[in-house]
């Protein structure tokens, strides 16, 4: 049974999603064009700050930190506060850089071969590989635009109520909400498109 | 003129045969007691309780249970459609049967239930590199959890952060997760493997182990069928194997076989006995056919409880050598023109009598062999021989008083002609030295060619889709469960969960070699009582050391909170293996455990996907009290042991067969008797050479028998009652028989049963070959 590993799993490949849906353009407004505008994802840098709040603690866990999502080679997020950590994911999995500078797999975990295809298609902006887990709902304009992702199956339901991505012309939040009370908060700022690499991303995707 | 015996005779044995239909009545009054699993045909290992009780445990699913991959046929679903659908269909279905104890296509994971015991045991289930990297550097552990909390990808799990400051709990669920690619799918609730872009649902079920329901097989193989056409009405695939498909195949085919094997040689041996002998009362000839097949069977289920398939197609051969016994007296009416039934058989008596004991001598060998399936067909032909021999002495001269036979005289004259060539080629002392000089030459190269080879495989002929789906599913999840595993013992739990963890190390260095998939053992889920107790002890000196603790602490978690962990986690109580296999995680496990056994505690480890089994015995050596239990390897080594033990036989068979000859017959008798099978035995081996079949122990088997008919076709030429042309003529009848009924056996598509069937036809034929070499006896 690897269902325990699932919660991370999701939160992972929300990331993801929501960084995919950065360059949206404000015009038609439902999942298919929201598709469409995902297959011609350019490159987007910007800062985030990751918060994990915890029913037990008075203060949220938090971290900041820099990424780098270049579409068909993958995410780098570059923790930097309170810890300096270099990640990795792309179609093989998530790595992490070590002293040496070399990038270390994470260990894998069984079947990760149908986890790494969730995330692809999601790059590639397949709604329906989602929607055979969540109800999709999209409201607000095209510049104040709210997805909620609601489980479908009980199971899911017991580890988490909804996640809520909250955009205008970018994506600028992500919520997720856990059963028992915690929750995290990601914020983007600061993204932009770009171009073209830099030579140290070209290298970080490269090895 | 009506002696006494010939009265009181057929009382006798109708009495006699009265008793025995009785007996199988009874037998039967649960069903048929026919059996169609392999199993039961192979040895037993020796006789250790724990052992048994272990291959058992592993047997269990191998025979019980049912496994089904179900994918719609295009891979894709429609949106927003669920993709388990078919396998909920298929699973439906299976219920609504009846046939399954057991029907599981949706695993209901109560979350809570898996937390609570990942929480109270994330301390015993925690792997050995973490425990030791907590005891030798909790700073470096302290480091890698902070890490982990400040990754997204990460740092959640199921347990909530604040439940498990220290990570355990994701450790711990990280090392019980299985090998293999089958995954749990949260959508569906659903286990799922991928391939080639296709989604297999796992639908599993486990037959009723009802003892009696001989026809389940049957019915979950229909059952299966109808299930197919219903889900590619429904445009989605199924791949399904298990044991009771197996049985189903191999019980259907053994049917089948045996039946057309069965009125293939009846339809034979009728135009044969219609043929020489013109009168429809010799028809009478098969009663005895019909009392040894019922004699055989009611004395094979009245030792073995069941008679096995595989025994029915081989004992389905034995009309054909039974017959031979009312053959050898009718067929004496070619040479005495006034046969009267018990006259005749007063004369044949003698040679019927010492040719059933030469059989018996050769079937009752295979019975001293360890191997069930040789055992049965042995008290089964054996059996069956003796109540066909009553039947022809006691019952069918009775039947057939005041009638003659009217002998179809052209077969005297081809019979007449053959013995008058033999004599002119045996009047030619240099043709005759000049032919048995090639004969040697042609023999000694056919034998050179002749392979050796065994295999359980050749016991069963499994039809090609059946196992195309096997081999499919078996690539597709990754799990291909191997019939070897080791079997540990200790005299207390943490010293058997130690000698497991020195195993499970040496079968992690093979896993990275490619040699194994995966393998359980109970180490993986379970520490040691000791090794929980040291280590709860140095995480409370730890709870006082708040500097180790500092890459947290600089998170933003406060020191008092991982304290407070580190106390909480001190104070858990020790989990047992017992209480270990409790919980809703431990499935995989729970068989492997055997508890306490005369004195000492054991367990197993149970391996995937092997491919390098030489590796095992080395392994096995790693840790005092663990043995490779690999019942594969074992049956190789008896097959072979079995086969010199088989030569052995057959040379005690010859020395039984001497002794019984030279009591009779005298000395002169014996070795111009003994040669005919021995040479009708040489030539089979070299033709089994030539023909590019290998020798195996039922073709070794079969040889034996061939001695026995070898000897028995010698005995009537020697004896020559009523001329040597009539008693040619039996012969060539008998043999005729013989030959239709094992050359049917030849076309099985066992090859085990092939096998068999071909040694014993060529033996038969090279035995008709030379029986008409044997001399009379000098008259003084």
């Amino acid at each position: 049974m690897s269902c325990l590993n699932v919660f991370s799993r999701f939160n992972r490949f929300l990331c993801l999603l929501a960084l995919t849906l950065l360059p949206l353009t404000a015009s038609a407004f439902d999942l298919n064009d929201l598709q469409q505008q995902l297959r011609a994802t350019p490159i987007v840098r910007g800062q985030f700050i990751q918060q994990k709040f915890l029913r037990s603690l008075p203060q949220a866990l938090t971290s900041r930190g820099d990424f780098t999502l270049a579409a068909g080679k993958g995410l780098l997020w570059l923790l930097r506060t309170p810890i300096a950590q270099d990640l990795r994911i792309n179609a093989d999995g998530i790595s992490r850089r070590d002293e040496s500078g070399a990038w270390q797999a994470l260990p894998q975990h069984t079947g990760a071969g149908r986890e790494n295809q969730l995330f692809l298609s999601v790059l590639a902006g397949d709604t329906r590989g989602l929607q055979e887990n969540f109800d999709l709902t999209l409201t607000g304009e095209a510049n104040a635009w709210q997805l909620t992702l609601t489980p479908r199956s009980a199971l899911l339901k017991q580890i988490f109520t909804a996640i809520q991505i909250d955009g205008g012309a970018l994506v600028d939040r992500i919520e997720l909400r856990e059963t028992q009370g915690d929750r995290s908060v990601l914020q983007m700022t600061g993204a932009v498109a770009a171009d073209a690499l830099t030579p140290e991303e070209q290298r970080a995707f490269a090895d | 003129m009506h002696s006494r015996t010939e009265r009181w005779l057929p009382r006798l044995f109708k009495l006699g045969l009265l008793l025995v239909l009785l007996a199988g009545a009874w037998q039967c009054r649960h069903g048929w007691p026919v059996s169609a699993n392999l199993m039961e045909l192979v040895p037993q290992s020796a006789n250790d309780a724990t052992r048994q009780l272990a291959e058992d445990r592993i047997q269990e699913p191998l025979s019980r249970q049912l496994i089904a991959l179900v994918a719609t046929q295009d891979g894709a679903t429609p949106k927003g459609a669920d993709p388990a659908q078919p396998a909920r269909l298929l699973a439906q279905r299976w219920t609504d049967s009846g046939l399954f104890s057991v029907v599981q296509v949706e695993l209901n994971v109560d979350l809570a239930a898996v937390r609570e015991q990942l929480l109270a045991g994330r301390l015993a289930m925690l792997p050995l590199a973490d425990r030791r990297l907590l005891d030798s550097d909790p700073a470096a552990y302290a480091q890698r959890r902070a890490r982990e909390l400040s990754d997204p990808f990460s740092s959640s799990g199921l347990v909530p952060a604040d439940q498990d400051w220290l990570g355990l709990t994701r450790r711990a669920e990280q090392s019980l997760r299985p090998g293999g690619s089958v995954q749990y799918d949260m959508g569906s609730g659903t286990l799922q493997a991928q391939q080639a872009g296709r989604r297999w649902v796992l639908v599993r079920a486990e037959t009723r182990g009802d003892a009696f329901d001989a026809d389940a097989p049957q019915r979950i193989a229909a059952q299966i069928d109808q299930d197919r056409a219903a889900l590619q009405a429904d445009g989605a695939q199924m791949l399904v194997a298990g044991g009771a498909l197996y049985a189903a195949a191999g019980k259907a085919q053994a049917v089948a076989e045996g039946s057309w094997i069965g009125s293939g040689a009846t339809i034979g041996i009728v135009l044969v006995l219609l043929l020489a002998l013109r009168r429809w009362r010799v028809l009478l000839a098969f009663v005895p056919v019909a009392v040894g097949l019922v004699t055989g069977a009611v004395a094979c289920v009245a030792v073995f409880g069941s008679i096995h398939v595989l025994t029915l197609v081989i004992g389905a051969s034995l009309i054909g050598v039974a017959v031979d016994f009312p053959m050898h007296w009718l067929g004496k009416s070619f040479g005495m023109p006034d046969w009267q039934a018990w006259p005749a058989l007063r004369r044949v008596l003698p040679g019927l009598t010492i040719s059933l004991a030469a059989s018996l001598v050769g079937y009752v060998a295979l019975a001293f062999t360890p191997f069930p399936a040789l055992t049965q067909t042995a008290v089964f032909s054996a059996a069956g021989l003796l109540g066909a021999y009553a039947c022809t002495v006691c019952q069918l001269p009775a039947w057939m008083r005041g009638w003659q036979p009217r002998p179809w005289l052209p077969l005297l004259h081809v019979a007449q002609a053959a013995l008058k060539m033999r004599e002119r080629l045996g009047n030619r002392r240099g043709v005759l030295w000049a032919g048995v000089v090639v004969m040697a030459a042609v023999t000694v190269g056919g034998i050179a060619r002749l392979g050796i080879q065994d295999d359980l495989r050749q016991w069963l002929s499994l039809p090609a889709p059946l196992m195309q789906q096997a081999r499919q599913i078996g690539e597709i999840t990754g799990y291909v469960p191997t019939s070897q595993f080791f079997l540990v013992r200790s005299p207390d739990p943490d010293e058997l969960l130690r000698r497991q963890a020195l195993v499970a190390q040496q079968l992690d260095t093979l896993v990275q070699r490619g040699g194994l998939a995966a393998y359980n053992a109970l180490s993986q889920l379970v520490s040691p009582a000791a090794d929980q107790q040291a280590l709860a002890r140095r995480l409370a000196e730890l709870a006082g050391e708040p500097q180790a603790w500092k890459p947290m602490t600089d998170l933003g978690i406060p020191f008092e909170a991982v304290a407070a962990e580190l106390r909480s986690l001190a104070a858990l109580p020790v989990v047992t293996i017992d209480g270990a296999l409790q919980g809703p995680q431990a499935e995989r496990w729970r068989t492997l455990w055997l508890g306490q056994h005369g004195g000492e505690y054991a367990g197993m480890i149970s391996l995937l996907g092997l491919s390098d089994p030489v590796a095992l015995q080395a392994i096995a050596q790693s840790a005092p009290g663990v043995t490779l239990v690999d019942r594969s390897g074992e049956l190789n080594r008896m097959f072979a042991a079995t086969r010199i033990e088989a030569a052995e036989l057959k040379l005690l068979s010859y020395v039984a067969a001497a002794v019984l000859l030279l009591l009779t017959l005298g000395r002169a008798a014996t070795w111009r008797i003994l040669a005919v099978p021995l040479a009708a035995t040489v030539c089979s081996l070299a033709a089994l050479g030539y023909l590019g079949q290998p020798l195996t122990l039922f073709s070794l088997f079969g040889l034996l028998l061939v001695s026995a008919i070898g000897v028995d076709y010698a005995i009537f030429m020697y004896e020559r009652v009523a001329g040597a042309a009539a008693s040619l003529v039996g012969i060539l009848l008998g043999a005729v028989t013989t030959l239709l009924s094992f050359g049917l056996l030849a076309l099985s598509h066992t090859p085990a049963i092939a096998n068999f069937g071909l040694a014993v036809a060529l033996g038969v034929a090279f035995s008709l070959l030379w029986a008409p070499w044997v001399g009379p006896p000098r008259r003084a």
